[in-house]
């Protein structure tokens, strides 16, 4: 398996990173930020533990005991930590 | 999760709203209809104004006024603002003893401080014209009869509880929309039977409120609204996990 098919492999079909494609670049994206759904490249995707809340009506909304990954954009991330 | 106690004081606010605005329609349409005629001893005044349409419109207080606060407050507390659905949580091993207790305790004080504050905000006819929006039995209406009304809605609120949100499948943000609408449905329907209170909270509320400010004393009938909505909240939640486990 050569490095080309190991990256094709993890790139989200057909879709470019938007950070890239703002500074007039084409990438291919590996991923997607769960919040706003933004294509990003491996240089931009950051995946990071993130404290979760579950539940709701008819019960309190309660947090998760650990903390589950997920995929973010910088905007988002930095949204989440406020 | 918050704590306890800002989760129960979620409860009595919530359950506050809904006597205020919901019992207080009751109020409204009863002082609006008061000195007209009505055709039959089955019609009390709500009803002289537009028929089935007074009922529509207490119960759609009722229904946008539960929406609103299953929306504000539902990630706080669950917003159960009905001791009826937080004994059938219990009771189906969802929801702790001790955290039942306060709730219902909270949604009872809640009730009341409602009851109290709409009498403020209207004055003396809220009591002597109104009564607050008591719910009893209409006329014809026996004791037993009224139970079993009762017993049906809160079955059937408590079955939309457990479809549109306990069940793990349930499509997540509808709840509070389709269950405001359950109740402003039953109310419709019910309303003119026995009250249609399903909520034993909504109906302690206005009784105090009568009895401490001169109004009727109703607590006779109080047994009807606890045991109506407690048993059919219950029985439709066991019903529920019945019917929906899959072999």
């Amino acid at each position: 398996m050569n490095t080309v098919s190991t990256v094709k492999r993890y790139e989200v079909a057909g879709m470019k990173c938007y950070v890239c494609a703002k500074a007039g670049k084409d990438t291919e994206a590996v991923g997607i930020c769960i919040v706003c759904g933004m294509g990003l490249c491996m240089e931009h995707a950051i995946r990071e533990d993130t404290q979760v809340w579950e539940g709701g009506y008819p019960f309190p909304a309660t947090k998760t005991k650990g903390k589950i990954p997920r995929i973010l954009c910088e905007e988002c991330r930095t949204a989440l930590k406020r | 999760m918050v704590t306890l106690v800002k989760r129960a004081v979620a409860e009595c606010i919530g359950t506050l709203f809904l006597v205020y605005f919901g019992a207080g329609a009751a109020v409204i349409t009863l002082m609006i209809a008061s000195g007209e005629k009505t055709s039959t001893p089955f019609n009390v005044g709500i009803g002289a104004l537009g028929g089935l349409g007074d009922w529509i419109a207490i119960g759609l207080a009722f229904g946008i006024t539960i929406a609103a606060v299953i929306y504000g407050l539902g990630r706080v507390s669950g917003a159960h603002i009905n001791p009826a659905v937080s004994i059938a949580l219990w009771a189906t091993k969802r929801f702790p003893t001790g955290d039942m207790v306060y709730y219902v305790f909270a949604q009872i004080i809640g009730a009341s401080l409602g009851s109290l504050l709409f009498a403020a905000s209207v004055g003396m006819d809220a009591v002597t014209i109104g009564g607050l929006g008591a719910t009893t039995p209409f006329p014809g209406i026996s004791y037993l009869q009224a139970i079993g009304v009762e017993f049906i809605g809160t079955f059937l609120l408590m079955t939309a509880i457990m479809g549109a949100a306990v069940d793990r499948n349930a499509t997540p943000g509808f709840a509070g929309i389709v269950i405001g609408l359950t109740v402003a449905g039953i109310i419709t329907t019910l309303g003119n039977i026995s009250g249609a209170s399903l909520n034993p909270a909504r109906t302690f509320g206005p009784y105090l409120g009568d009895l401490l400010l001169g109004g009727s004393n109703l607590w006779g009938f109080f047994p009807i609204y606890v045991i109506g909505p407690v048993l059919g909240a219950v029985c439709a939640a066991l019903f529920y996990d019945w019917v929906s486990k899959e072999e």
